[in-house]
């Protein structure tokens, strides 16, 4: 197994290097040079240096070549904005906090999400069951800005509970303004874990072993604990990969309704302005932690599906 | 010999596997599998309310404000235009003339909606067919072919996993450098079509074990014949629950694009863009907002029981349990 994972940390890289380079050309096909501005006439010795400053007068490769070199040391380059400011450190001010509003919306998932499932799996078609896999469909079909608009409206405006926006800046603070940001972020996550567990539960307690363990006179409890509920959190750990994703692009749309100074938010802000080097950086962040997520998935699975260890192709 | 003789002479789609006994009355089965598939819809309660509200919506959307030759019930009969900015009439609360109110404008809400409708429902479909449609190119040459190509290109899917879809989505439209109806259409295209890929080319391998396949290419047929004929007709079940599947995603991507101001511009309407332009007073009038967001919300529910109800409909592996 251990072959297997080194292999597919090994692997990753290739990946890694694609998606800069895929991004690379991406932004190099936006129309637009920062430094061809018309209204602002520069001198040819200016213009020079500036290309000379962010390495636009190398050939492309080299410039992808010094990118990447660039990812790998944690230098992303100067924002073309603000002159003052690097990317990187812009990326360690605003992510954190975009870090804390994800990894809340998906404790609320965790937390509730999978309890939701094996209650809804074990009483099938029972009021309980259907209240649940209700709520959960009502989870899984509202845009999440919406459903930050409906929170904000009922418990900050009319019930007085929560504030409206703000955020607690330092990665450990929490407060009561974390709370509405995260829930609207994590309602999807919610209804989705809670369908796939207990979609996962009803398929698993249909197999031969979990019969084989009932048969063998252990006890309801334990059937359900040690076979049925261990096996159908394979599916779960699956999904996160690309729950990643939608957490990403969730935080995208929640900070700029809670007005949370985090990444996506800056994200959007730097396209508006177009400050390229941000808009690349992020977005190669946001890459990188797409990819890593989806390698931890993936030895997570070796670890917890022991067929994967010895057959892989 | 378990080969149906079907399969080499018509382009009928057939999801299910071939039926063990009763090959005989071959013509008249294959006609009652879609009568079948449609009768085990019907018996799905919640999936027919929502194609009947599905159903509903899209009439809404056409009828209302009226479509290229679909004359406008609203327009026809009280003279409204969903641009049409009047100072004089903002924030009107619901009346028979303005069912949902007009907005901080004085813009009629029902036509505009349902203006909006068309927008974010045309993209959602346009986009799911061009994201099938490559996926389909792509995902069947790869699983088809096989060996070293489908490898490298299931590596290159790989890598474009791990693009985030909303600063894809968002690159793309940068690229491109305009944003209206088909520009969007291509951005949520560029950025979502690798499920699709991977879909159908898991569909392809599976059915490329089965025996009518071998039968064929035993027979010399070459592999861009199996393709057509044998292999992309019997996905067809699962590629219509796929556009089921992905409309929603396509239709709230854009509504994420829009409502982030990224995306469809004003004067012209999704509902995304709706909401967010209702976002702006929807303390003091939430129907602005609320009610664009229930039509997307009501889309995605539909869809998503739809799809549900035409897999177990269509699909064979369901159909038991």
């Amino acid at each position: 197994m251990a072959a297997l994972i080194i292999r597919r940390i090994v692997w990753t890289i290739p990946v890694l290097l694609l998606v800069i380079f895929m991004i690379f050309i991406m932004m190099r096909q936006i129309e637009g040079n920062p430094f061809r501005r018309t209204e602002r006439a520069v001198p040819p010795a200016v213009q020079a240096n500036l290309e000379r400053k962010f390495n636009l007068d190398k050939p492309w490769y080299m410039q992808y070549l010094l990118y990447v070199k660039g990812v790998f040391t944690l230098d992303l380059g100067p924002s073309l904005v603000l002159r003052d400011r690097s990317v990187t450190d812009i990326v360690k001010e605003h992510f954190p906090r975009s870090l804390k509003l994800g990894v809340l919306a998906f404790l609320w998932a965790i937390v509730f999400g999978i309890p939701a499932g094996v209650i809804a799996a074990l009483r099938p078609n029972t009021v309980y069951d259907y209240l649940l896999m209700f709520f959960s469909s009502i989870g899984f079909a509202l845009p999440s800005f919406f459903v930050a608009t409906l929170l904000i409206y009922y418990f900050a405006l009319k019930v007085n509970a929560f504030p409206t926006n703000g955020w607690p800046l330092g990665f450990w603070d929490i407060d009561s303004r974390v709370v509405l940001p995260s829930l609207a972020l994590g309602l999807f996550p919610m209804a989705y874990f809670a369908r796939l567990v207990r979609g996962t539960m009803l398929e698993t307690m249909q197999q031969d072993y979990v019969r084989t363990a009932r048969a063998k006179g252990l006890r309801w409890k334990s059937v359900v604990t040690r076979h049925v509920f261990r096996n159908s959190l394979i599916p779960v750990v699956t999904a996160t990969a690309p729950l990643f994703g939608l957490i990403i692009t969730g935080t995208f749309v929640i900070e700029i309704i809670f007005s949370i100074p985090g990444i996506g938010r800056y994200f959007i802000a730097s396209v508006s302005n177009r400050d390229y080097s941000v808009v690349m950086g992020i977005t190669v962040l946001t890459s990188v932690i797409i990819i890593i997520a989806n390698l931890c998935v993936d030895i997570a699975y070796a670890f917890l599906d022991p067929r994967t260890r010895t057959s892989r192709t | 010999m378990a080969v149906n003789p079907r399969e080499a002479t018509t382009l009928e789609p057939q999801t299910a596997a071939p039926p063990l006994a009763e090959t005989a009355g071959a013509p008249i089965r294959q006609a009652s599998l879609w009568r079948d598939a449609y009768r085990r819809y019907l018996r799905n309660k919640g999936a027919v309310a929502a194609a009947v509200v599905f159903g509903i919506i899209v009439f809404y959307c056409l009828f209302i404000p009226g479509f290229w030759f679909i004359p406008g019930i609203w327009p026809r009969v009280f003279g409204i235009d969903p641009n049409q900015v009047n100072f004089a009439e903002v924030y009107l609360p619901p009346s028979l003339e303005h069912p949902f109110g007009t907005d901080q404008f004085g813009r009629d809400l029902w036509t505009r909606v349902a203006k909006g409708g068309q927008v974010s429902i045309g993209i959602g479909f346009a986009a799911t067919i061009a994201i099938l449609v490559i996926g389909i190119a792509y995902g069947s040459i790869s699983g088809f072919v096989g060996g070293r190509l489908d490898n490298a290109m299931m590596r290159f899917l790989d890598a474009l996993y791990g693009l985030p879809f909303l600063p894809f989505a968002i690159l793309s439209l940068a690229i491109i450098g305009t944003v209206n109806f088909w520009t969007m259409v291509i951005a949520l295209t560029i950025a979502s079509w690798f499920t699709a890929a991977r879909v159908v080319r898991g569909q392809v391998i599976t059915l490329k074990q089965n025996d009518y396949v071998r039968a064929a290419q035993a027979v010399g047929a070459r592999w861009h014949r199996v393709l057509v004929r044998h292999l992309l007709p019997n996905t067809l079940g699962v590629l219509i629950i796929f556009i089921f599947l992905e409309l929603p995603n396509v239709v709230l991507g854009e509504a994420f694009l829009s409502f982030i101001g990224l995306g469809i511009n004003p004067p012209d309407a999704s509902w995304g863009s709706l909401a967010s332009e209702g976002r702006e007073a929807y303390r003091t009038h939430p129907l602005d907002l609320w009610i664009p967001c229930l039509f997307i919300a009501a889309l995605v529910l539909c869809a998503n029981f739809i799809a549900d109800g035409l897999r177990d409909a269509l699909d064979p592996r369901t159909r038991e349990t």
